[in-house]
């Protein structure tokens, strides 16, 4: 059961109206088994792991809870990474290392074959393990309380809205939400209805309309000539922002029509002037959890370095970013690459900013749409990188692009659709980005734009979305 | 030390650093208002307080510093 699937439009109201029939104190334990009933739809043996990450996340806070010196409670919260790490590392990466490793004996000429792991990979690891590792780091540092009620954190860690892919959320956010719990108010419902519909039309109108024609020119790449490749190249970023961005906007929905508010994750990332910028409006549940739990502590170890302390940081913060995102060399160097973006960045930020001073640039509209470009092109870039499952490949596609134009393989409706699609998305963040109180669809004190609007909506994902195009692109992180 | 001498000697450090020689320090004064303001140099304001002042910041003590206000009050502590 996903998102997107028919159990989940029965699932959901069901839950939601439950949720408010039964007693405050019923809900906790309510949701929880909601969550794990969401969770056993898809991989129900894996609800032992999350059990297992549950339990050793609340035995660790509570073990730091009971020691007074600061060094052992240190201690106990590395020890704490590590057990959460395991899995993580066993089901994600062992493959990896391993095959790395066959592949460099085989380069010495010693042929050993190690054992390799056949299993499918657990949906959400990569987030609940973050999030667990947040919530430990974050009872050392002392930001948060640590919760005494396991089914809490067992919540905390498996909530079926953000449970497969974010955003990560943290302890701070979550518990205190945990606790509350009231009944649903209709401002929250009817925000998340919204927020859910919007999400559905970014993953379905955009992300999968937009994939069709991308996956064809990428899944053939030898018999597609530059300039298509350079198209699919071009596109990738906003099927993979409709794609996340849409999921986010359907899982902070789902949590609001129980009340929560989940921390957002995408805030309009193509009108980023700055690569560092981008990031900041990018995933950005994860690249918080990032700048908090690799690269702060990094930069504050390496201080006396001063820029190099910064640079070594950004650089080993956006090799986890790659390494999370898939265990392949290919991601990696993508992560790289956004590392020694932002590392360049940095180093000539003073002089940037003295330069827009200068010539009054900062509020150039010129200026802004060539600086958003730019970094729309570079990202899209390195997403060929991200994406391509090997540098053969990868750089087939770059060597095509600059070498081999030809003219554009067209799939006139698929792409004709996407665009209209993309175009709709585009001004929503246009109006958002730079007119936010201008008009508004879903907010108007008219009650017929209001209606229309969602009759429209619901109007183009019935009759345009790609309504089997299955899984999301995150699931596989 | 007190808070106008602690004041007198973040002065010249935060203006060399952020290149910013008429800037004036507040309690309320943040990252959020100084365009040079960034990690970078966040973290070269932090070590030249360091130095200029002898003492060394936990990531702790850091984590909580939301404004020079902040900053200020944690100095007066470490100096006393």
């Amino acid at each position: 059961m996903t998102f997107t699937s028919f159990e989940f439009l029965l699932f959901f109201p069901a839950v939601v109206l439950l949720y408010n029939i039964i007693p405050q104190k019923w809900r906790l334990f309510y949701l929880l088994a909601a969550s794990y009933v969401f969770y056993a739809f898809l991989q129900p043996v894996y609800l032992i792991l999350l059990a297992a990450v549950t339990a050793t996340t609340y035995g660790f806070t509570r073990w730091m809870e009971n020691v007074d010196d600061d060094d052992k409670k240190h201690k106990i919260m590395i020890w704490g990474i590590v057990v959460i790490l395991l899995p993580l590392f066993f089901f994600k990466y062992f493959n990896f290392v391993d095959e790395s490793i066959t592949s460099l004996f085989q380069s010495m000429g010693i042929g050993i074959t190690m054992p390799t792991i056949r299993w499918m990979l657990p949906l959400g690891i990569s987030y609940y393990t973050f999030m667990a590792i947040g919530y430990l780091v974050d009872v050392y540092n002392e930001d948060v309380e640590v919760e005494h009620n396991v089914c809490a954190v067992g919540l905390f860690l498996s909530f079926f809205p953000i449970v497969l892919s974010g955003p990560i959320e943290r302890a701070g956010n979550m518990f205190p939400q945990i606790k509350a719990m009231e009944r649903s108010k209709p401002i929250d419902l009817t925000s998340g209805a919204k927020l859910m519909l919007w999400g559905y039309f970014m993953k379905l109108c955009v992300a999968d309309r937009l994939g069709i024609y991308i996956d064809a020119v990428y899944s053939n790449v030898a018999q597609h000539n530059g300039t298509s490749l350079a198209l699919a190249a071009l596109l990738f970023p906003i099927q993979e922002y409709g794609d996340l961005g849409g999921y986010s906007l359907l899982a902070i929905g789902a949590a609001r029509c129980f009340g929560f508010k989940i921390v957002p994750n995408f805030n309009r990332p193509f009108f980023s002037t700055s690569m560092s910028n981008f990031w900041r409006r990018w995933h950005m549940s994860l690249i918080k959890w990032l700048t908090d739990y690799i690269y702060t502590p990094i930069s504050y170890a390496l201080r006396s370095k001063k820029m190099w302390g910064i640079v070594i940081a950004l650089l080993v913060t956006f090799l986890v970013s790659g390494i999370w995102h898939g265990a392949a060399l290919t991601v990696i160097c993508w992560g790289l690459m956004q590392g020694v973006l932002l590392s360049i960045e940095t180093v000539f930020q003073n002089k940037r900013n003295n330069f827009e001073e200068k010539f009054k640039l900062k509020k150039n509209g010129l200026y802004i749409f060539v600086c958003c470009v730019v970094v729309y092109i570079i990202f899209a870039f390195t997403e060929i990188y991200g994406m391509s499952s090997s540098f053969a490949e990868a750089n087939l596609i770059v060597k095509k692009i600059f070498t081999e134009p030809g003219a554009l393989f067209i799939d006139k409706t698929t792409l004709s659709v996407a665009v209209l699609m993309t175009v709709i998305l585009f001004f929503k963040d246009l109006r958002d980005e730079f007119f936010p109180n201008k008009l508004r669809c879903f907010e108007s004190k008219s009650i017929v734009v209001r209606f229309g609007s969602y009759l429209l909506i619901c109007f183009l994902i019935l009759l345009l979305g790609v309504l089997n195009a299955g899984q999301f692109i995150y699931f596989q992180f | 030390m007190n808070k106008n001498e602690i004041i007198e000697k973040l002065t010249p450090i935060f203006r060399e650093v952020l290149e910013m020689s008429d800037l004036v320090l507040a309690d309320e004064l943040s990252a959020n208002d100084v365009d040079n303001w960034t990690s970078l140099t966040h973290m070269l304001i932090m070590t030249k307080i360091e130095e200029t002042f002898g003492i060394t910041f936990k990531l702790k003590e850091l984590k909580k510093l939301q404004n020079v206000g902040d900053m200020i009050t944690v100095l007066e502590e470490k100096t006393k």
